[in-house]
């Protein structure tokens, strides 16, 4: 009877301790859109409410289409899918040689490379990057950005290609194999079609890197016409300092694509980003 | 007999040739990836190295030539060196330790088997998936002395007299942006704790648990000892990634209120950026790189260790 109540107790404090977990995560997303949908008088209160009185999308016209954010849209997703496409091909290939060849030396010493390399940080190589961008004529292009973002999810993504691949039994290549399919016919038509749970978690992983990365977005891009969102609402946020409702519609806008994903991949992508760091 | 030779040779060759061709291919495969390392991380690297020693100067090209430790003596001589090491340490140790604590008690609510387990998951993993700039300045909005939420309902709950200007302040700057980095990282520590938690045998715990142990005890004794390879990789890569980490700060105080909040990565912006000093930069950069290598070393040698123990 006792142990029955307790495990009841302990079910409640569960439940609340959760609760509260959720409002903490979630609480700021709910004020975002809020404000987002508020019109200025209402945003610009010593009494902030929950109910929005006249909602309005007046925010989300102004940041769009005044202040250009649908290019910064554009852009965003130029150089984030195609960094992932970029990333995940390199990534399946290192990936697969991670997996099948790990006695090699070759294989280790990678291996331990890109482990190290996940230990420098971006900041430190800023300049360098700036100064071999400049002197690949590609600074203010798409391309700086697509190929520093590459860079710097290989190793992660990789990691988490590999050790899937360590899950598929290498009989299944050996059968192909026999049959006198090549090494790259056989990862095409054998080893991927049974990788996609992982395929979408390494991804999208890529693709949330990209997506909502700011430094290198910050510094290598200052012409309108190639900015991303990031750095956008960053300078956005500079220059209209009292604009809250524009720069919470600005954030809407910005969390929106990759929270829906999100949603619906949750699953495979929590798997394939636990596989990934373990191991890392 | 000179058959059974031959077959023997011409086996060893098949197997011979076979090694040929895998090294072949794992390095055509491995190829991709290390030219991207080696192009955009293991050069620039160099690079840094190389002009921690001399003279470069973004805009004043006539400074050049070997500089030996000036770099160094610039940047160890900078009024903000020492304030800005302590942020840094600061900044790190308190947001990993908040992030851990966080989020091993989010794995363990999570771990319990209840209704609306996978929903809660998602709510809770949600603000690792926002960008910083987006987390930082949501919560600049919540936290604003004028129109925030938080400081109306401080003043209204009577907890404070006075609203309070958190980002604005050199007393709060710090503990605010620890905070919301907090906020944003916790859910993948929790995520990374709680597949290790499911990976640890029901037996164990139920037998622990028929001997009359408590949940505290279970809990030291039993589930934490098995979360220590996962905690070791955790908490290494978030102590690195933090203490180099620009972005949280730059979006939310830029380093300030007066070089409050100013840490080491923001210090080699502040001489790359503004004062177009690379020279200096570069030698801060490798001051930092070469701590982290000492901290990789010490960290492989200890994974190394757990690893022996748990085979």
């Amino acid at each position: 009877m006792s142990q029955k109540k307790t495990k009841t107790i302990c079910k409640i404090v569960t439940y609340i301790l959760l609760i509260i977990y959720s409002v903490f995560c979630v609480f700021p997303f709910l004020w975002m859109l809020i404000s987002a949908l508020k019109p200025k008088n209402e945003i610009r209160t010593a009494i902030p409410s929950l109910l929005i009185h006249n909602p309005t999308i007046e925010n989300f016209k102004r940041v769009l289409i005044d202040s250009g954010f649908i290019n910064y849209i554009k852009n965003s997703f130029v150089v984030s899918i195609s960094a992932t496409l970029l990333s995940m091909v390199i990534a399946i290939m290192a990936g697969y040689a991670l997996s099948r060849y790990y006695k090699q030396k070759l294989v280790k010493t990678s291996n331990f490379m890109m482990m190290l390399s996940q230990m420098i940080p971006g900041v430190l190589l800023l300049v360098p990057l700036y100064i071999i961008m400049q002197r690949l004529h590609i600074l203010e292009t798409h391309l700086s950005l697509i190929l520093a973002y590459t860079t710097f999810v290989i190793p992660l993504c990789t990691f988490m290609m590999s050790s899937f691949f360590d899950t598929i039994p290498y009989a299944l290549e050996e059968a192909a194999e026999i049959d006198g399919s090549s090494r790259f016919a056989t990862i095409v038509h054998v080893i991927l079609p049974v990788s996609i749970p992982s395929l979408v978690s390494t991804g999208l992983y890529a693709f949330i890197n990209a997506w909502n990365e700011f430094m290198f977005g910050y510094v290598l891009i200052s012409s309108d016409r190639y900015r991303t969102l990031t750095p956008a609402i960053m300078l956005f946020k500079g220059a209209n300092t009292v604009d809250w409702g524009g720069l919470m519609a600005a954030s809407v806008i910005s969390v929106l694509p990759v929270t829906v994903v999100f949603l619906f991949l949750q699953k495979y992508f929590l798997a394939g980003l636990m596989s990934g760091s373990v191991k890392g | 007999m000179e058959r059974d030779g031959r077959k023997m040779a011409a086996k060893q060759k098949r197997v011979l040739d076979r090694r040929k061709r895998d090294r072949k291919t794992a390095f055509i495969m491995l190829l991709p990836a290390l030219i991207f390392l080696a192009l955009l991380i293991a050069y620039p690297l160099g690079k840094v190295v190389h002009d921690a020693f001399s003279y470069v100067h973004l805009i004043n090209h006539s400074l050049r030539g070997f500089a030996g430790l000036d770099n160094f003596k610039t940047i160890i001589e900078d009024e903000h060196f020492i304030n800005d090491t302590k942020n840094t340490l600061v900044w790190t140790i308190f947001s990993v330790t908040g992030e851990y604590i966080v989020g091993m008690l989010g794995a363990v609510l999570l771990n319990q088997e209840f209704r609306g387990r996978a929903i809660f998951r998602a709510f809770v993993f949600i603000p690792w998936l926002v960008p910083i700039i987006v987390a930082g300045m949501t919560w600049d909005w919540m936290l604003n002395p004028d129109f925030g939420i938080i400081n109306y309902l401080l003043v209204n709950l009577h907890i404070v007299k006075e609203p309070i200007n958190f980002m604005g302040d050199v007393r709060y700057a710090m503990p605010t942006v620890i905070f919301v980095n907090i906020w944003r990282s916790f859910p993948y520590y929790m995520i990374s704790f709680l597949a290790a938690m499911q990976s640890i045998p029901k037996d164990l715990l139920e037998a622990a648990s028929i001997d009359g142990s408590g949940m505290f005890t279970r809990f030291f004794k039993i589930v934490l000892p098995q979360l220590k390879s996962v905690s070791l990789v955790i908490l290494f890569i978030h102590v690195i990634w933090t203490s180099i980490n620009f972005d949280f700060i730059w979006v939310m105080t830029e380093g300030g209120p007066n070089y409050a909040t100013e840490t080491l990565p923001i210090m080699i912006y502040r001489y790359s950026m503004k004062k177009f000093n690379v020279g200096a930069a570069s030698a801060l950069s490798t001051m930092m790189f070469v701590t982290m290598t000492i901290l990789f070393v010490f960290y492989y040698r200890k994974r190394a260790q757990i690893s022996n123990e748990n085979n």
